[in-house]
C-alpha cells in the first residue's frame, strides 16, 4: 500500500472555476430597472393597501361627514359603530371601578333586597368594608355584596324581558322604573359606575323593545297585514294613528313617574321613539338636558348626562349644542363643589377626589363626542360656547374654568388649535388650579399635545420658558418630572440646549439625596429614553451635565432598561476607544449583570442583556494599549462570571489580541504568552463541551501562529481531554450536537496538517489518540466513526506528501514535510496507521443499521481510498466490497454512486467491478 | 254562550257628533232565537259627597242623584234567530241627540265621575236569562267647538320666599331666607304638558326636593250648599336635591289622561284644577315624618298654589 502523490497547486489550478471580476456588489442597493417594471405591474393588480387608501380618500371622507351632518342622513353602520364603542366604554368603566366591597342598600328599594339574603344590621359585618359606614349606621339599610347586587340586576333584566314576552308590558315598565330608581342612590360611590352600566343596559333593552313594538304597529295592522315599510329616515307623517297613540301612551306613562331622575332615564331610553310623534326629537333632547339640571347630585347628574349622550347618538341629527350644555352644566356643578367649604358638606377631601374621579369618565366621553369629526372652523365656536372666549378671534381669555374639564378639553382639541393657542392655553392652565385635577398633569398634557407637530420657534420658546419657570417652583420631584418629561422632546427637537441644562439641573437638584419612588422612576426612564434616542452618540450624552449623576439615583428595571439603551448605542457605532467611556460602560454592564436573575437565565431579557454585554466587550478596542485591553478582559472575566456567552467572547477577543500583538512586533511574545494563558484558563469555565473544544482548537491555532508549539500541543491535548469527558459531561443533556462534534474533529485533523510532529511521541501520536478515543466512546455512532476514519486516512495521506498543501503563517515553524523529509520510519508510521484505520473503516460500515446511510458511507470510503492511495492489488478487493455494499444499499441511478464509479474507473483501471456495473 | 262589544277605535275616544262604531260579537254553540237586540248609550254625571266641606248629614246621605247627559236606545236587530258559532253584528250610533245642550268630557274624579257606557241587550223572553254586555267609551269635546291653542300659552310668574308663606316655618328657614322664582302655565291645553321654569335664587338651608303637585277641585251643589273638595292627582319632581343656584330648571308635566278634563263650571257641579309648587327643605324633623299628607303645610315646606285652567284645544 502506498500513498498517492499529489501536487496540490496543480490540482487547485486544474479544478478552480474560471473567475471574472464583478463591477457591482450583487447585494448593493442600486436597483436594476427591471425591478421597477415589476413594481408598476404590481400596482395594476387590484390590490387594496389600507394605508394608502385612507390617505387618498381623506378628503372624500371629510366631505361625506359634512354631508351627513348637514342633510341629516344617518346609516345603520354608524349606529352599529356607536353601539360597539359604547359596549367597550361600558366594559372599561366597570373595570376601572371594580372592587369586591359591600354595598349598602336602602330597604325601601325592595327590588334588590327581595329575599332574605341581605345582612341585617345586627350581623357581624365589618363596617370598614363599606364605602359609607355612616349610612350603614342609619336605620333601614341593608348590606349585600357587589356580586349579589349585580346578579340581582341581571335577574331583574331577565324578569323584564320575560314579562314583555308574556305581553305583560305594564310589569316590564314597572320593574324598569324600579331599576331606574336605583340610580338615585349615589351613596354606593365606587359601585355607581357598575350600577350605571347594568341599569342602562335594562333601559336600553326596554327602549329597544318599545321602539320595535311601535315600529311594528306602524308597519303592520293588528291582523298582520302590512301598512307600510319604514325607511331609516322616516318622518312622523308616515306613522299611522294607532302607532302614534301607543307611543303617546308610553310617554304618558313615563311622565307620571314622580321622581325626576328615573323619569329622565326612561324618557331617554324612549328618546328614539319621539320620531314616531314628531320630526324634531332634538327639542325633547334639549328639554331633557335642561331637566337634568334639577338633579343636584353631581355623580347622578353627570352619569345621567352620559346616558343622554349615548341615547342622543341614536337620533339621526344632532348638533353639538346639547353636548356643550352638558359639559357646561357639569362645569357649574364642579365649580360649586370646589368652592364649597369642607365643613358645609361634611365631605372629606379624599371623598371629594373620589367623587371627581368617578365623574371623570363622563366628562371624558362627552368631550370626545363634542370633538368627534369637528372641523377646525367649528372648534372656535365650540370653545366660545364652552365659555372660553367672547368671540372666535379671542379665545381662552380670563375665564374661570375647572381643571379636570380643561384636561379633557385639551386632550381632544385638534393639534392645530393647540399649537396656535398654546400661550393662551398655558395661561388657562395656570389659572386652573383646583383639586379636581392635578395641575401638573395639564402642563404635561400641553407638552405632549405641542409635541405632536412642529410649531413656531418663538412661540415654543415662550412656552418652554414659561413652563421652566413654573416647574422651578415645584418642590415635588414627581410633579417636576411629569411636566418636564412632556417637554423634553420639544426641547431636544428645537436644540434648546440651555433649557435642557436647566431641566437636568432641576432634576438633579430634586432627585439626589432622595429616595426615588416607582412613578418617579418611570418618568426618569421616559426622559432618559428620549435623551438617548435623540443623541445617538455616547460622548454627547455623557457630556450632558448631571446625566451620570441622575443615572446613579435610578435603580431596578428602569435603570436596567436605560443601561441597556446606553449599551445599545455604545456598541452600535463601531469600536469604543475612550478609556473613560469604557470605564463607565463597564460599570453600567456590571450593574446590568448584577440585575440578571440567575434562575431565569433563559428568559428573553436576561439573554438580551448578556448579548449586549458581550457585544460591548467585543467592541472595546484599546488600540496599541494592548496590556490595558488584556487587563480589561481579565476584569470582565471576574465581573461577568454568570454570562456563559461572554466567556466565549473573552476568549475570542483575547485570541484576536494575541494575533494583533504578534503582527505588531516580535518582542511582544511574553504578552502573547499571557494572552494564550488567559484563554487557556478561561476555556474550562465554559460549561458546553463543544464550545470548549472549538475554543481550544482556535487557541491552539493562534498559539501555533505565534510560534508557541508546546502551548499549541498542550491545547490540542486539552481538546482531546475535553472530548474524552464529553460523554460524562453531556450525559444528562438531551441533545448532543453529534454533527458539530464531528466537524470539530475534522477541523482538528486539518489543523494537525500544520502542527509539527513531536519527535519524542512520534508524528502519528495525536491521530492515534483520536482513534483510541473514538473507539472507546460509546456515544460515537458508526457513521461518525467512519467519517473520522476517512478524515484520518486523508490526514495521513496529506502528511506523507513532499510538500504540504498549507503551512503555518510563521516562518519559524517548520512543517512536517520539512521536519521528516525522506524519513522512512515516518512514512512507515503513516502507512501502518492508514492500514489499521482502513480495516476499521470496513468493519464500521457493515455495522451501520440504516441501509441508505451504509451505502453513502461505503461510497465516501471509496472516494477517500481512491484519492489517498495509489492503485494496488491489496486495495482492489476492499474497493469492490465497498462498491458491492453501496450497490446493494442504493439505487443504481443514485448520482453519488455513479460519480464514484466513474472515479474508480479512472483511478483503478484494474477495478473489475466497474464495467459490469456500468453495463447493468 | 258569550257576548262582547268591540269598538273600532282601540283608544275608545269619540266625539259626541260622530258615530260610535263597533261590533257585537256573539258566540254560541247552538242557534238561539230572541225578541230583538238593543243597543243603549248612557252618559251621566255621578256625584258623591264624601267628607270635604260636606256636613255630617250630607255625608250620610251620600250619593246625589246623577245628572243624565244622554240616554239613547236603538234596536239593532228585530226579533229573530241567530245561528250557532260566532256572529258579528256591526253597529253605528251617534251619541248626540237633537237638542242636547251639553256634553261633558269623560272624567273620573274623587267625588265626581262623568262616564259614558254602551250596553247591548239580547231580549229572550222571561224563560231565558237575557244576554248583555257593557263597555265604557270616552267622550272628548267636538273638534268644531274647540278653541285654537293659546299662543303663547298663558303663564303666571310666581315667587316663593319665607315671607309668602302663611304657615309656620322652621326658624332657620325664617332667618336664613330663601327665594325661588319662576313661571308656570295658568291655562293649559290637555294635550300639552304643564310648562314653565323655576330658578332657585337663594336658600340658606339646603333644598331636599322641589315638586309640582296637580290638584283637582270638585264642587257639588247639595241642596243649597256647595260642597268643595280638592284632592291630589299627581306629584312630579322638578328638582332633586340641593340644586345649583341661579340655574334655570324647566317645568314639564304631562297631564294624566282620564284623571283630567277641561275645567267645567256647570250649575250643579264644577271641576277645577290647581297646581302647587312645593319646596321641601332638608330637615331632621322631616325624617321623623316620612309619610305625611302632602297637602298639609309643614314647617319644612314652602309652597305656592296657582289655579290652572285646563282646556281642550284642536
Amino acid at each position: 500500500m502506498e500513498f498517492r502523490h499529489r501536487n496540490y497547486r496543480a490540482e487547485e489550478e486544474a479544478h478552480a472555476l474560471p473567475r471574472s471580476r464583478a463591477v457591482t456588489h450583487p447585494l448593493s442597493s442600486q436597483s436594476s430597472p427591471l425591478h421597477k417594471v415589476d413594481v408598476v405591474d404590481d400596482e395594476k393588480i387590484d390590490f387594496y393597501d389600507p394605508l394608502r387608501g385612507a390617505s387618498a380618500d381623506a378628503i372624500d371622507v371629510e366631505d361625506l361627514q359634512n354631508d351627513a351632518s348637514t342633510t341629516g342622513l344617518f346609516s345603520a353602520d354608524a349606529i352599529q359603530v356607536q353601539a360597539k364603542e359604547w359596549t367597550s366604554f361600558k366594559r372599561l368603566l366597570m373595570q376601572r371601578f371594580s372592587s369586591s366591597k359591600m354595598v349598602s342598600v336602602a330597604t325601601t328599594s325592595d327590588v334588590i333586597v327581595k329575599s332574605g339574603k341581605a345582612f341585617q344590621k345586627s350581623s357581624s359585618m365589618h363596617l370598614q368594608e363599606l364605602d359609607d359606614p355612616q349610612k350603614f349606621a342609619e336605620e333601614g339599610v341593608k348590606v349585600i355584596t357587589w356580586q349579589e347586587y349585580v346578579s340581582r340586576l341581571h335577574e331583574l333584566k331577565d324578569e323584564i324581558s320575560r314579562a314583555w314576552r308574556a305581553e305583560d308590558r305594564v310589569t316590564s315598565l314597572k320593574l324598569s322604573i324600579k331599576v331606574a330608581r336605583l340610580l338615585m342612590d349615589t351613596s354606593v360611590l365606587q359601585f355607581y359606575p357598575t350600577l350605571f352600566v347594568l341599569a342602562t343596559d335594562v333601559m336600553d333593552m326596554l327602549g329597544d323593545m318599545v321602539w320595535e313594538r311601535i315600529k311594528r304597529k306602524a308597519e303592520f295592522a293588528e291582523d298582520g297585514t302590512p301598512i307600510c315599510s319604514l325607511s331609516e329616515s322616516f318622518e312622523a307623517s308616515d306613522i299611522c294613528f294607532d302607532a302614534k297613540e301607543t307611543c303617546n301612551n308610553w310617554f304618558c306613562k313615563i311622565g307620571s313617574i314622580r321622581e325626576l331622575l328615573p323619569r329622565i332615564y326612561l324618557e331617554l331610553a324612549m328618546l328614539p321613539c319621539c320620531r314616531f310623534l314628531h320630526d324634531q326629537p332634538i327639542n325633547n333632547l334639549n328639554r331633557l338636558v335642561m331637566m337634568t339640571r334639577g338633579v343636584a347630585d353631581p355623580l347622578a347628574s353627570s352619569y345621567c348626562r352620559l346616558y343622554m349622550v349615548h341615547c342622543a347618538q341614536k337620533l339621526p341629527t344632532c348638533d353639538r349644542g346639547y353636548l356643550i350644555s352638558c359639559i357646561s352644566d357639569i362645569k357649574i356643578l364642579l365649580m360649586r363643589m370646589i368652592s364649597e367649604k369642607e365643613a358645609t358638606h361634611g365631605n372629606s377631601s379624599a371623598n371629594k377626589r373620589l367623587l371627581v374621579s368617578l365623574m371623570e369618565p363622563t366628562i371624558e366621553y362627552i368631550m370626545k363626542c363634542i370633538f368627534k369629526d369637528a372641523y377646525q372652523r367649528q372648534v372656535g365656536d365650540i370653545l366660545v360656547k364652552l365659555g372660553l372666549g367672547r368671540n372666535e378671534s379671542e379665545l381662552f381669555g380670563k375665564f374661570p374654568f375647572v381643571s379636570i374639564i380643561l384636561h379633557h378639553l385639551l386632550k381632544e382639541l385638534p393639534t392645530e388649535v393647540v399649537s396656535s393657542n398654546a400661550t393662551e392655553i398655558l395661561h388657562l392652565i395656570e389659572s386652573c388650579n383646583d383639586y379636581s385635577f392635578d395641575q401638573c398633569l395639564n402642563y404635561r398634557l400641553l407638552g405632549f399635545r405641542l409635541g405632536e407637530r412642529g410649531s413656531q420657534m418663538d412661540m415654543i420658546n415662550a412656552i418652554i420658558d414659561k413652563v421652566i419657570q413654573v416647574v422651578a417652583q415645584f418642590n415635588c420631584l414627581d410633579e417636576y418630572l411629569k411636566v418636564v418629561d412632556a417637554y423634553v422632546d420639544i426641547v431636544l427637537q428645537n436644540q434648546m440646549d440651555n433649557y435642557l441644562d436647566a431641566i437636568l439641573e432641576g432634576v438633579s437638584k430634586r432627585a439626589c439625596n432622595k429616595e426615588i419612588d416607582e412613578s418617579e422612576l418611570g418618568s426618569l426612564q421616559s426622559i432618559f429614553s428620549k435623551l438617548l434616542a435623540h443623541f445617538n452618540n455616547l460622548e454627547d450624552i455623557f457630556a450632558l451635565n448631571h446625566f451620570v449623576e441622575i443615572l446613579d439615583v435610578m435603580y431596578g428595571s428602569s435603570r436596567n432598561i436605560i443601561n441597556m439603551h446606553i449599551l445599545n448605542i455604545a456598541t452600535r457605532n463601531g469600536y469604543i476607544h475612550d478609556p473613560a467611556t469604557i470605564r463607565l460602560l463597564l460599570e453600567i454592564s456590571q450593574s446590568l449583570h448584577d440585575g440578571i436573575d440567575l434562575f431565569n437565565m433563559k428568559d428573553n431579557d436576561s439573554q438580551q442583556t448578556a448579548r449586549l454585554i458581550s457585544r460591548f466587550v467585543q467592541m472595546v478596542d484599546y488600540g496599541i494599549e494592548m496590556e490595558h485591553h488584556l487587563t480589561f478582559l481579565v476584569e470582565c472575566r471576574g465581573a461577568f462570571s454568570n454570562i456563559e456567552e461572554l466567556k466565549e467572547t473573552l476568549v475570542h477577543s483575547c485570541n484576536c489580541l494575541a494575533i494583533k500583538a504578534m503582527k505588531e512586533a516580535k518582542k511582544h511574545i511574553s504578552f502573547v504568552k499571557s494572552c494564550i494563558a488567559f484563554s487557556e484558563v478561561t476555556i474550562p469555565s465554559i460549561s458546553a463541551c463543544h464550545k470548549q473544544l472549538n475554543l481550544y482548537l482556535e487557541t491552539a491555532e493562534v498559539a501555533l501562529v505565534c510560534g508557541l508549539v508546546s502551548h499549541s500541543d498542550g491545547l490540542i491535548d486539552s481538546a482531546l481531554g475535553c472530548l474524552q469527558t464529553l460523554d460524562l459531561m453531556d450525559g444528562f443533556q438531551i441533545l448532543i450536537d453529534v454533527d458539530g462534534i464531528l466537524s470539530l474533529i475534522r477541523k482538528l485533523c486539518s489543523l494537525l496538517v500544520m502542527v509539527p510532529g513531536n519527535p519524542e511521541q512520534g508524528a502519528t501520536f495525536i491521530p492515534k489518540s483520536i482513534l483510541s478515543l473514538v473507539s472507546s466512546q460509546s456515544w460515537i455512532t458508526p457513521k461518525m466513526r467512519a467519517r473520522i476514519s476517512c478524515a484520518i486516512i486523508s490526514l495521513s495521506a496529506t502528511l506523507s506528501q513532499n510538500k504540504l498543501p498549507y503551512h503555518v503563517d510563521n516562518i519559524e515553524i517548520l512543517g512536517n514535510d520539512l521536519l521528516f523529509f525522506g524519513d522512512s520510519t515516518y512514512l512507515q508510521d503513516l502507512v501502518s496507521l492508514s492500514d489499521f484505520v482502513l480495516k476499521e473503516l470496513c468493519n464500521v460500515i457493515q455495522q451501520e443499521p440504516s441501509q441508505a446511510a451504509r451505502g453513502s458511507m461505503a461510497l465516501e470510503a471509496c472516494n477517500c481510498i481512491a484519492s489517498s492511495f495509489k492503485v494496488s492489488p491489496e486495495l482492489s478487493p476492499i474497493c469492490s466490497k465497498l462498491m458491492e455494499t453501496a450497490q446493494l444499499c442504493l439505487s443504481s441511478n443514485n448520482k453519488y454512486l455513479q460519480s464514484t464509479m466513474k472515479l474508480l474507473g479512472e483511478r483503478l483501471p484494474s477495478f473489475p467491478a466497474a464495467p459490469s456495473i456500468i453495463i447493468r | 254562550m258569550s257576548i262582547e262589544i268591540k269598538l273600532f277605535r282601540p283608544n275608545r275616544i269619540y266625539f259626541p257628533a260622530e258615530p260610535l262604531e263597533g261590533k257585537i260579537i256573539l258566540k254560541s254553540p247552538s242557534s238561539i232565537s230572541h225578541y230583538g237586540i238593543r243597543l243603549t248609550l248612557d252618559g251621566s254625571v255621578n256625584r258623591q259627597v264624601r267628607g270635604g266641606s260636606a256636613g255630617a248629614i250630607e255625608a250620610l246621605y251620600g250619593a246625589v242623584k246623577p245628572i243624565r247627559i244622554v240616554n239613547k236606545s236603538v234596536e239593532i236587530r228585530p226579533a229573530g234567530k241567530i245561528g250557532s258559532g260566532t256572529t258579528e253584528i256591526p253597529f253605528s250610533v251617534i251619541p248626540r241627540q237633537q237638542g242636547d245642550d251639553r256634553f261633558y268630557e269623560t272624567f273620573h274624579g274623587a267625588n265626581i265621575s262623568i262616564q259614558y257606557l254602551v250596553t247591548v241587550d239580547v231580549m229572550r223572553g222571561y224563560l231565558y236569562k237575557s244576554l248583555s254586555a257593557t263597555m265604557e267609551f270616552i267622550i272628548e269635546s267636538d273638534k268644531a267647538n274647540l278653541l285654537e291653542p293659546p299662543v303663547p300659552p298663558e303663564m303666571v310668574i310666581f315667587y316663593i320666599t319665607q315671607d309668602t308663606q302663611r304657615h309656620p316655618l322652621l326658624p332657620e328657614l325664617r332667618s336664613g331666607g330663601f327665594r325661588v322664582t319662576g313661571k308656570v302655565s295658568s291655562q293649559c291645553s290637555l294635550l300639552d304638558p304643564i310648562s314653565g321654569e323655576l330658578i332657585v335664587e337663594a336658600s340658606a338651608v339646603p333644598i331636599h326636593s322641589i315638586d309640582l303637585q296637580l290638584h283637582r277641585v270638585e264642587s257639588i251643589l247639595v241642596g243649597e250648599k256647595i260642597v268643595t273638595e280638592s284632592s291630589l292627582i299627581q306629584t312630579t319632581q322638578i328638582a332633586d336635591g340641593d340644586v345649583c343656584r341661579r340655574v334655570t330648571i324647566p317645568i314639564y308635566v304631562i297631564l294624566p289622561r282620564l284623571l283630567t278634563c277641561p275645567t267645567v263650571l256647570a250649575g250643579p257641579f264644577s271641576i277645577e284644577f290647581k297646581i302647587s309648587i312645593v319646596i321641601t327643605f332638608e330637615s331632621e324633623l322631616a325624617k321623623l315624618h316620612p309619610k305625611s299628607d302632602p297637602k298639609t303645610p309643614r314647617l319644612w315646606l314652602a309652597m305656592e298654589t296657582i289655579p290652572l285652567e285646563l282646556i281642550r284645544t284642536k
